[in-house]
């Protein structure tokens, strides 16, 4: 055990000492080793007196007589024999019991020989290995360096630690990046938008988003057309001053530019006036939208529905003011197709998708929707219902003061705007609908409620509509598409006239 | 500066020497009351194998002592009993004064730091 113990302690003396103590104590085990073998050989001895020491009577031997003098005698009783079994403690016994006792010991003797071997053997190897050190750590300096590292690694370790701290609060975050990017932008869209979150979408997105707005823009003038022929009689004058202002600010805002914008307007856009008419602007893309799908394109009717269903969901208030902006919208953008402003339309259709705020909103809906966090799908229906009978019933009316109340209830918190909307909607829908049966507005609450819940989610968070949630919005609003798309178009052109109208 | 350290040193090593003393007394103690273990346990395997026609001895003294052999297995065995108890209070004692001593070594190579910089300051 002392040895073990200096051994421990002169490990860290350096090589040289190291393999001297082993060395010392292999040596140790070896002079042990003699001394058993010798015990062993003593016991053999023993053991072979003790076999013929009961073979005769008597034996004449010299007795020693103290330390020099020997005296002759006689050996008598010869299978009587005292042993001492040790610690002072004396038998007599027979000669055979005597052997019994000496193979005792011989198996005791034999075993510490063995784990002497042992241990010699192994200190052996050891003294091997730290022969290698010496030669291999030749230079000693080596070594040292070595443990230099060692120190480097110490402090390493820490700053792994610290950084474990942070992986927990990192993987959240990624996971919460997913789940948005997966989730349709829930949260994005129940918290006004979050800066982070718009921008990872508008980055991922951008191309995506140009290839919808050259989309939006073909089906935009694809609408005008159909528009002009159709619409002529909603085109009024209500709207000049908002949507003069409104259309110009499109016009500015060329395609591109929309599309560069998208990811800052999805953080800030919301509460901003900007945001509204970019709002509008959407709602009237997703409306166009709707109607070119149910002449060419699917995914575009998907937007439109979407959007409805983001207004209505984020606050009823504000549905309520979003939907009579839509119709406000509509009607702007059934002026200005009237009007032939191709720019105008594809303005809108960029503002829908540069408006991802609003689409993050809408998701938001969605998503509450699907986890039925703050409204149920049913709830958004009445809200849209409700929408079309505030746009039956106020779509003449005071459009400013509406915008007004938009950009105040952008402003506002949503949650309680939505409590109060999903009331009114609620009762208002079903006399909405029967006050305007032929309006395009009926037709697309009823598109919009079905659609809602699940593709208008899809396409608003990649922006660019995957071919899939594209698809599945078809189907669900192939039923009402044909009311959807006469809706859509008297608003547009509405905003559009009174962006003319005001302008001249 | 510098002999004041060095005198501390001196006689912190004195301290360190006598603490390693006393380690080794005990570590020599425990080794001795092994020896008697293992030698207590040879003799209770032996009486084991002698019978009640053997007559056991106690050599006490220069005196042999009659013994019964199942009073001799009954003392053997309480001495084993004995010699354990005293091998786990060797065992606790050791490991304090290796503690010690652990800290009585960090103290000495702080102390010889300080002193080798006393003496490059005086240098």
């Amino acid at each position: 055990m002392a040895e073990k113990g200096k051994m421990n302690i002169e490990h860290l003396g350096g090589v040289f000492r190291l393999r001297e103590e082993h060395e010392k104590v292999v040596k140790d085990c070896e002079s042990r080793i003699q001394h058993w073998k010798k015990v062993s050989g003593d016991y053999e001895a023993l053991n072979e007196r003790l076999k013929t020491l009961p073979d005769r009577l008597c034996y004449d031997i010299m007795v020693p007589f103290g330390p020099l003098a020997f005296m002759p005698g006689k050996l008598q009783r010869t299978n009587e024999v005292t042993v001492l079994l040790g610690d002072n403690w004396f038998a007599k016994c027979s000669a055979k019991q005597a052997q019994k006792i000496v193979d005792h010991r011989m198996k005791y003797v034999k075993n510490e020989l063995d784990e002497l071997s042992k241990t010699r053997e192994n200190f052996e190897a050891r003294v091997g290995f730290a022969k290698d050190l010496e030669t291999i750590s030749a230079s000693k300096g080596d070594y040292v360096d070595i443990r230099e590292e060692v120190g480097n690694n110490d402090s390493a370790v820490a700053k792994g630690k610290q950084r474990i701290a942070h992986k927990p609060n990192s993987q959240p975050k990624r996971d919460a990046v997913l789940d948005v990017k997966e989730d349709d932008e829930e949260e994005d869209g129940g918290q006004g938008g979050d800066g982070g979150g718009g921008s990872r979408r508008g980055v991922l997105t951008e191309q995506e988003l140009w290839a919808r707005l050259d989309e939006l823009e073909k089906l935009e003038e694809l609408q005008e057309e159909q528009d002009r022929l159709s619409d002529n009689a909603d085109m009024n004058g209500e709207d000049t001053s908002t949507s003069s202002s409104e259309e110009e600010k499109e016009a500015d805002a060329a395609p591109p530019v929309n599309g560069v914008s998208l990811k800052p307007s999805w953080s800030a856009a919301p509460r901003s006036k900007a945001s509204l008419s970019t709002d509008r602007k959407q709602a009237d893309c997703e409306e166009e939208e709707e109607e070119e799908e149910g002449s060419c394109l699917p995914t575009i009717f998907f937007s439109h529905t979407v959007e409805p269903k983001k207004v209505r969901i984020n606050t009823g208030k504000n549905t309520m003011l979003k939907f009579s902006e839509r119709k406000e919208q509509k009607e702007h953008s059934k002026r200005k197709k009237k009007n032939g402003h191709n720019n105008g339309h594809s303005h809108h259709e960029l503002h829908k998708i540069t408006t991802p705020a609003d689409i993050y909103r809408v998701f938001v809906d969605v998503r509450n929707g699907e986890p039925v966090p703050r409204k149920s799908i049913l709830k958004s229906r009445s809200r849209e219902n409700s929408v079309c009978s505030d746009t039956s019933e106020s779509s003449a009316a005071d459009f400013d003061e509406r915008r007004v109340m938009i950009g105040r209830s952008f402003s506002h918190d949503e949650a309680t705007h939505s409590d109060t909307s999903d009331g009114v909607t609620e009762e208002d829908s079903p006399v909405a609908v029967p006050l305007q049966p032929t309006s395009r507005f009926e037709a697309f609450s009823g598109t919009v409620i079905e659609k809602d819940p699940m593709p208008s989610g899809v396409p608003h968070l990649t922006i660019s509509p995957p071919a899939l949630p594209t698809i599945l919005e078809r189907k669900q609003e192939e039923a009402p598409p044909d009311l959807v798309p006469p809706q859509p178009a008297p608003k547009r052109v509405s905003k559009f006239k009174a962006a003319r109208l005001q302008q001249k | 500066m510098a002999d004041g350290v060095y005198k501390k040193l001196q006689a912190e090593v004195e301290k360190y020497t006598r603490m390693q003393k006393d380690v080794s007394k005990s570590m020599s103690a425990r080794q001795k009351l092994e020896t008697q273990l293992t030698e207590n346990n040879i003799v209770k395997e032996e009486l084991d194998q002698l019978d009640s026609t053997n007559t056991i001895y106690k050599l006490i003294g220069p005196v042999l002592v009659k013994q019964d052999l199942d009073e001799a297995k009954a003392t053997v065995g309480k001495r084993l009993e004995y010699i354990n108890g005293e091998i786990q209070r060797y065992e606790t004692v050791l490991k304090d004064m290796e503690k010690k001593c652990e800290q009585h070594r960090e103290l000495l190579t702080s102390l010889q730091q300080e002193y080798q910089k006393a003496q490059g300051m005086t240098a």
